[in-house]
Protein backbone atom coordinates (compact mmCIF):
# COMPACT_ATOMS: atom_id res chain seq x y z
CA UNK A 1 0.00 0.00 0.00
CA UNK A 2 2.78 2.37 0.95
CA UNK A 3 4.58 1.73 -2.35
CA UNK A 4 1.44 2.37 -4.42
CA UNK A 5 0.84 5.60 -2.48
CA UNK A 6 4.41 6.66 -3.09
CA UNK A 7 4.13 5.97 -6.80
CA UNK A 8 0.89 7.93 -6.99
CA UNK A 9 2.47 10.95 -5.31
CA UNK A 10 5.45 10.70 -7.66
CA UNK A 11 3.14 10.47 -10.69
CA UNK A 12 1.06 13.46 -9.67
CA UNK A 13 4.09 15.58 -8.88
CA UNK A 14 5.59 14.68 -12.29
CA UNK A 15 2.40 15.74 -14.08
CA UNK A 16 2.29 18.99 -12.10
CA UNK A 17 5.98 19.76 -12.66
CA UNK A 18 6.12 18.75 -16.32
CA UNK A 19 5.11 22.15 -17.74
CA UNK A 20 7.74 23.86 -15.56
CA UNK A 21 10.39 21.34 -16.63
CA UNK A 22 9.50 21.95 -20.27
CA UNK A 23 9.65 25.71 -19.79
CA UNK A 24 13.06 25.34 -18.13
CA UNK A 25 14.29 23.21 -21.01
CA UNK A 26 13.05 25.74 -23.56
CA UNK A 27 14.74 28.52 -21.59
CA UNK A 28 18.03 26.62 -21.64
CA UNK A 29 17.76 25.96 -25.36
CA UNK A 30 16.96 29.63 -25.91
CA UNK A 31 20.06 30.83 -24.05
CA UNK A 32 22.20 28.52 -26.19
CA UNK A 33 20.49 29.29 -29.48
CA UNK A 34 20.18 33.05 -29.07
CA UNK A 35 23.87 34.05 -29.40
CA UNK A 36 24.29 31.75 -32.40
CA UNK A 37 21.24 33.18 -34.14
CA UNK A 38 22.38 36.72 -33.34
CA UNK A 39 25.79 36.04 -34.90
CA UNK A 40 24.06 34.68 -37.98
CA UNK A 41 21.84 37.80 -38.03
CA UNK A 42 24.86 40.13 -37.81
CA UNK A 43 26.55 38.38 -40.71
CA UNK A 44 23.67 37.68 -43.06
CA UNK A 45 20.48 39.62 -42.23
CA UNK A 46 21.46 42.66 -44.30
CA UNK A 47 22.11 40.44 -47.30
CA UNK A 48 18.86 38.56 -46.75
CA UNK A 49 16.91 41.82 -46.67
CA UNK A 50 18.55 43.02 -49.90
CA UNK A 51 17.75 39.70 -51.57
CA UNK A 52 14.14 39.99 -50.46
CA UNK A 53 13.89 43.51 -51.93
CA UNK A 54 15.47 42.45 -55.23
CA UNK A 55 13.24 39.36 -55.45
CA UNK A 56 10.02 41.33 -54.89
CA UNK A 57 11.07 44.06 -57.32
CA UNK A 58 11.90 41.56 -60.08
CA UNK A 59 8.59 39.72 -59.67
CA UNK A 60 6.77 43.05 -59.81
CA UNK A 61 8.69 44.16 -62.89
CA UNK A 62 8.07 40.92 -64.80
CA UNK A 63 4.35 40.99 -63.93
CA UNK A 64 4.06 44.60 -65.01
CA UNK A 65 5.88 43.82 -68.24
CA UNK A 66 3.60 40.89 -69.08
CA UNK A 67 0.43 42.90 -68.36
CA UNK A 68 1.61 46.24 -69.71
CA UNK A 69 0.19 48.04 -66.64
CA UNK A 70 -0.07 47.88 -62.88
CA UNK A 71 -3.31 46.10 -61.87
CA UNK A 72 -3.65 48.01 -58.59
CA UNK A 73 -5.48 51.33 -58.31
CA UNK A 74 -6.74 53.21 -55.27
CA UNK A 75 -9.64 54.87 -57.06
CA UNK A 76 -13.18 53.70 -56.56
CA UNK A 77 -13.48 52.12 -59.98
CA UNK A 78 -15.77 54.67 -61.60
CA UNK A 79 -13.79 55.03 -64.81
CA UNK A 80 -14.82 51.79 -66.50
CA UNK A 81 -18.38 50.61 -66.91
CA UNK A 82 -17.79 47.18 -68.47
CA UNK A 83 -17.13 45.36 -65.19
CA UNK A 84 -18.76 41.95 -65.19
CA UNK A 85 -17.70 40.45 -61.89
CA UNK A 86 -16.12 41.61 -58.67
CA UNK A 87 -15.17 40.45 -55.20
CA UNK A 88 -12.87 41.31 -52.34
CA UNK A 89 -9.24 40.12 -52.39
CA UNK A 90 -6.66 40.56 -49.69
CA UNK A 91 -3.15 39.57 -48.73
CA UNK A 92 -1.03 40.16 -45.68
CA UNK A 93 2.59 39.75 -44.69
CA UNK A 94 4.04 39.74 -41.19
CA UNK A 95 7.49 41.23 -41.46
CA UNK A 96 10.06 42.06 -38.82
CA UNK A 97 13.52 43.55 -38.55
CA UNK A 98 16.28 41.27 -37.25
CA UNK A 99 17.70 41.93 -33.81
CA UNK A 100 20.83 43.28 -35.46
CA UNK A 101 18.69 45.80 -37.35
CA UNK A 102 16.96 46.69 -34.08
CA UNK A 103 20.36 47.45 -32.59
CA UNK A 104 21.34 49.62 -35.57
CA UNK A 105 17.98 51.37 -35.31
CA UNK A 106 18.48 51.98 -31.61
CA UNK A 107 21.88 53.60 -32.23
CA UNK A 108 20.37 55.61 -35.06
CA UNK A 109 17.64 56.73 -32.67
CA UNK A 110 20.19 58.17 -30.25
CA UNK A 111 21.59 60.53 -32.88
CA UNK A 112 18.16 61.38 -34.27
CA UNK A 113 17.22 62.03 -37.86
CA UNK A 114 15.72 59.47 -40.17
CA UNK A 115 16.00 55.84 -39.07
CA UNK A 116 16.64 54.45 -42.54
CA UNK A 117 17.00 50.82 -41.54
CA UNK A 118 13.40 50.52 -40.26
CA UNK A 119 12.10 52.37 -43.29
CA UNK A 120 13.89 49.82 -45.48
CA UNK A 121 12.52 46.83 -43.57
CA UNK A 122 8.92 48.04 -43.53
CA UNK A 123 8.91 49.11 -47.17
CA UNK A 124 10.28 45.68 -48.14
CA UNK A 125 7.33 44.10 -46.30
CA UNK A 126 4.89 46.47 -47.94
CA UNK A 127 6.22 45.80 -51.44
CA UNK A 128 5.89 42.07 -50.78
CA UNK A 129 2.29 42.42 -49.56
CA UNK A 130 1.33 44.45 -52.64
CA UNK A 131 3.02 41.99 -54.97
CA UNK A 132 1.14 39.11 -53.33
CA UNK A 133 -2.11 41.01 -53.75
CA UNK A 134 -1.39 41.35 -57.48
CA UNK A 135 -0.51 37.67 -57.80
CA UNK A 136 -3.51 36.53 -55.77
CA UNK A 137 -5.94 38.67 -57.75
CA UNK A 138 -4.60 37.35 -61.06
CA UNK A 139 -4.70 33.77 -59.73
CA UNK A 140 -8.37 34.21 -58.79
CA UNK A 141 -9.10 35.35 -62.34
CA UNK A 142 -9.44 39.11 -61.83
CA UNK A 143 -7.87 41.60 -64.21
CA UNK A 144 -7.61 44.64 -61.96
CA UNK A 145 -7.85 45.49 -58.29
CA UNK A 146 -9.66 48.74 -57.52
CA UNK A 147 -10.06 50.72 -54.31
CA UNK A 148 -6.87 49.28 -52.80
CA UNK A 149 -6.22 50.10 -49.14
CA UNK A 150 -3.02 49.34 -47.26
CA UNK A 151 -3.00 48.96 -43.49
CA UNK A 152 -0.01 48.52 -41.25
CA UNK A 153 -0.58 47.18 -37.77
CA UNK A 154 1.84 46.47 -34.99
CA UNK A 155 2.08 42.82 -33.96
CA UNK A 156 3.94 43.86 -30.79
CA UNK A 157 1.54 44.81 -28.01
CA UNK A 158 2.32 48.01 -26.11
CA UNK A 159 4.35 47.40 -22.98
CA UNK A 160 5.47 43.90 -23.96
CA UNK A 161 9.20 44.45 -24.01
CA UNK A 162 10.41 40.92 -24.61
CA UNK A 163 8.30 39.75 -27.48
CA UNK A 164 8.28 39.51 -31.22
CA UNK A 165 9.05 42.74 -33.04
CA UNK A 166 7.07 42.70 -36.24
CA UNK A 167 4.49 44.62 -38.22
CA UNK A 168 1.73 43.23 -40.33
CA UNK A 169 1.22 44.87 -43.69
CA UNK A 170 -2.20 44.15 -45.03
CA UNK A 171 -3.38 45.14 -48.50
CA UNK A 172 -6.93 44.65 -49.74
CA UNK A 173 -9.13 45.76 -52.58
CA UNK A 174 -11.92 44.75 -54.91
CA UNK A 175 -10.90 42.51 -57.76
CA UNK A 176 -12.74 43.22 -61.01
CA UNK A 177 -13.11 41.44 -64.31
CA UNK A 178 -13.98 43.17 -67.58
CA UNK A 179 -15.96 41.86 -70.52
CA UNK B 1 -21.34 37.86 -60.55
CA UNK B 2 -19.84 34.49 -59.77
CA UNK B 3 -17.08 35.54 -57.38
CA UNK B 4 -18.80 35.33 -54.03
CA UNK B 5 -18.28 34.10 -50.46
CA UNK B 6 -21.03 31.58 -49.59
CA UNK B 7 -23.39 33.11 -52.12
CA UNK B 8 -22.90 36.67 -50.86
CA UNK B 9 -20.99 39.24 -52.87
CA UNK B 10 -18.33 41.02 -50.81
CA UNK B 11 -16.64 44.18 -52.12
CA UNK B 12 -14.79 47.06 -50.48
CA UNK B 13 -16.12 49.72 -52.85
CA UNK B 14 -19.13 51.86 -51.97
CA UNK B 15 -21.14 50.63 -54.92
CA UNK B 16 -21.25 47.35 -56.81
CA UNK B 17 -20.22 47.78 -60.44
CA UNK B 18 -23.11 46.86 -62.70
CA UNK B 19 -25.67 46.53 -59.91
CA UNK B 20 -28.13 48.84 -58.16
CA UNK B 21 -28.41 48.86 -54.37
CA UNK B 22 -32.10 48.82 -53.50
CA UNK B 23 -32.01 48.52 -49.72
CA UNK B 24 -29.45 48.81 -46.90
CA UNK B 25 -29.76 46.44 -43.98
CA UNK B 26 -27.32 47.95 -41.49
CA UNK B 27 -23.75 47.32 -40.44
CA UNK B 28 -22.66 43.70 -40.23
CA UNK B 29 -19.48 42.58 -38.56
CA UNK B 30 -17.47 39.54 -37.67
CA UNK B 31 -14.49 39.15 -35.41
CA UNK B 32 -12.19 36.43 -34.18
CA UNK B 33 -9.23 36.00 -31.87
CA UNK B 34 -6.83 33.25 -32.81
CA UNK B 35 -3.41 32.08 -31.74
CA UNK B 36 -0.84 29.52 -32.81
CA UNK B 37 0.44 26.82 -30.47
CA UNK B 38 3.54 27.34 -28.35
CA UNK B 39 5.88 25.46 -30.69
CA UNK B 40 5.13 27.79 -33.59
CA UNK B 41 5.44 30.82 -31.30
CA UNK B 42 8.91 29.71 -30.23
CA UNK B 43 9.92 29.05 -33.81
CA UNK B 44 8.65 32.48 -34.85
CA UNK B 45 10.62 34.00 -31.97
CA UNK B 46 13.80 32.38 -33.23
CA UNK B 47 13.08 33.47 -36.79
CA UNK B 48 12.50 37.02 -35.58
CA UNK B 49 16.15 37.23 -34.46
CA UNK B 50 17.33 36.98 -38.06
CA UNK B 51 14.48 39.12 -39.38
CA UNK B 52 12.37 38.85 -42.47
CA UNK B 53 8.95 37.34 -42.92
CA UNK B 54 7.36 35.34 -40.10
CA UNK B 55 5.32 32.91 -42.19
CA UNK B 56 3.64 31.33 -39.13
CA UNK B 57 2.01 34.64 -38.29
CA UNK B 58 1.23 35.47 -41.92
CA UNK B 59 -0.66 32.18 -42.04
CA UNK B 60 -2.33 32.87 -38.67
CA UNK B 61 -3.67 36.21 -39.83
CA UNK B 62 -4.78 34.76 -43.17
CA UNK B 63 -6.83 32.07 -41.40
CA UNK B 64 -8.27 34.50 -38.87
CA UNK B 65 -9.28 36.92 -41.57
CA UNK B 66 -11.11 34.20 -43.46
CA UNK B 67 -12.93 33.27 -40.26
CA UNK B 68 -13.87 36.91 -39.53
CA UNK B 69 -15.16 37.41 -43.08
CA UNK B 70 -17.11 34.14 -42.80
CA UNK B 71 -18.81 35.38 -39.62
CA UNK B 72 -19.57 38.73 -41.21
CA UNK B 73 -21.13 36.96 -44.20
CA UNK B 74 -23.20 34.75 -41.87
CA UNK B 75 -24.47 37.90 -40.16
CA UNK B 76 -25.38 39.39 -43.55
CA UNK B 77 -27.16 36.18 -44.57
CA UNK B 78 -29.26 36.19 -41.40
CA UNK B 79 -30.46 39.67 -42.35
CA UNK B 80 -31.48 38.52 -45.80
CA UNK B 81 -28.85 40.50 -47.70
CA UNK B 82 -27.24 39.39 -50.95
CA UNK B 83 -24.13 41.59 -50.81
CA UNK B 84 -21.82 43.35 -48.36
CA UNK B 85 -20.32 46.63 -49.55
CA UNK B 86 -17.61 48.96 -48.22
CA UNK B 87 -15.87 46.26 -46.20
CA UNK B 88 -13.13 47.42 -43.82
CA UNK B 89 -10.65 45.39 -41.79
CA UNK B 90 -9.13 46.20 -38.42
CA UNK B 91 -6.44 44.34 -36.48
CA UNK B 92 -5.32 44.56 -32.89
CA UNK B 93 -2.68 42.55 -31.07
CA UNK B 94 -3.88 41.49 -27.63
CA UNK B 95 -0.74 39.69 -26.50
CA UNK B 96 2.26 38.56 -28.52
CA UNK B 97 1.07 35.76 -30.76
CA UNK B 98 -2.67 36.37 -30.50
CA UNK B 99 -4.42 38.74 -32.84
CA UNK B 100 -7.95 40.05 -33.00
CA UNK B 101 -9.26 40.44 -36.50
CA UNK B 102 -12.35 42.45 -37.17
CA UNK B 103 -14.18 42.81 -40.47
CA UNK B 104 -17.18 45.05 -40.98
CA UNK B 105 -19.29 46.36 -43.80
CA UNK B 106 -22.78 47.35 -44.85
CA UNK B 107 -25.24 44.61 -45.75
CA UNK B 108 -27.32 45.53 -48.77
CA UNK B 109 -29.84 44.12 -51.17
CA UNK B 110 -28.71 44.67 -54.76
CA UNK B 111 -30.16 43.86 -58.15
Amino acid sequence: MVEVGGLLVLGISLVVLLPFLLLGLIGMLWTVAYPLMLCWAVLFSGKKLDQQIVNTASREASLRESLGRDPLTTIDGGYRTDITSCGVVWSGVVFGPSHWHLLIGWINNLTGGSVDIFQKVISAGRAEAMQRLREKALAEGYEDVINVRIDTSDMTPQGARKSIKAVEVFAYGTGVKYT
Amino acid sequence: MEQTVQGILVVNTETIPGMMITETLGVVSGSTVRAKHLGKDIFAGLKNIVGGELSQYTELLQESREEAVGRMVADAMSRGANAVVNVRFATSAITAGAAELFAYGTAVKAE
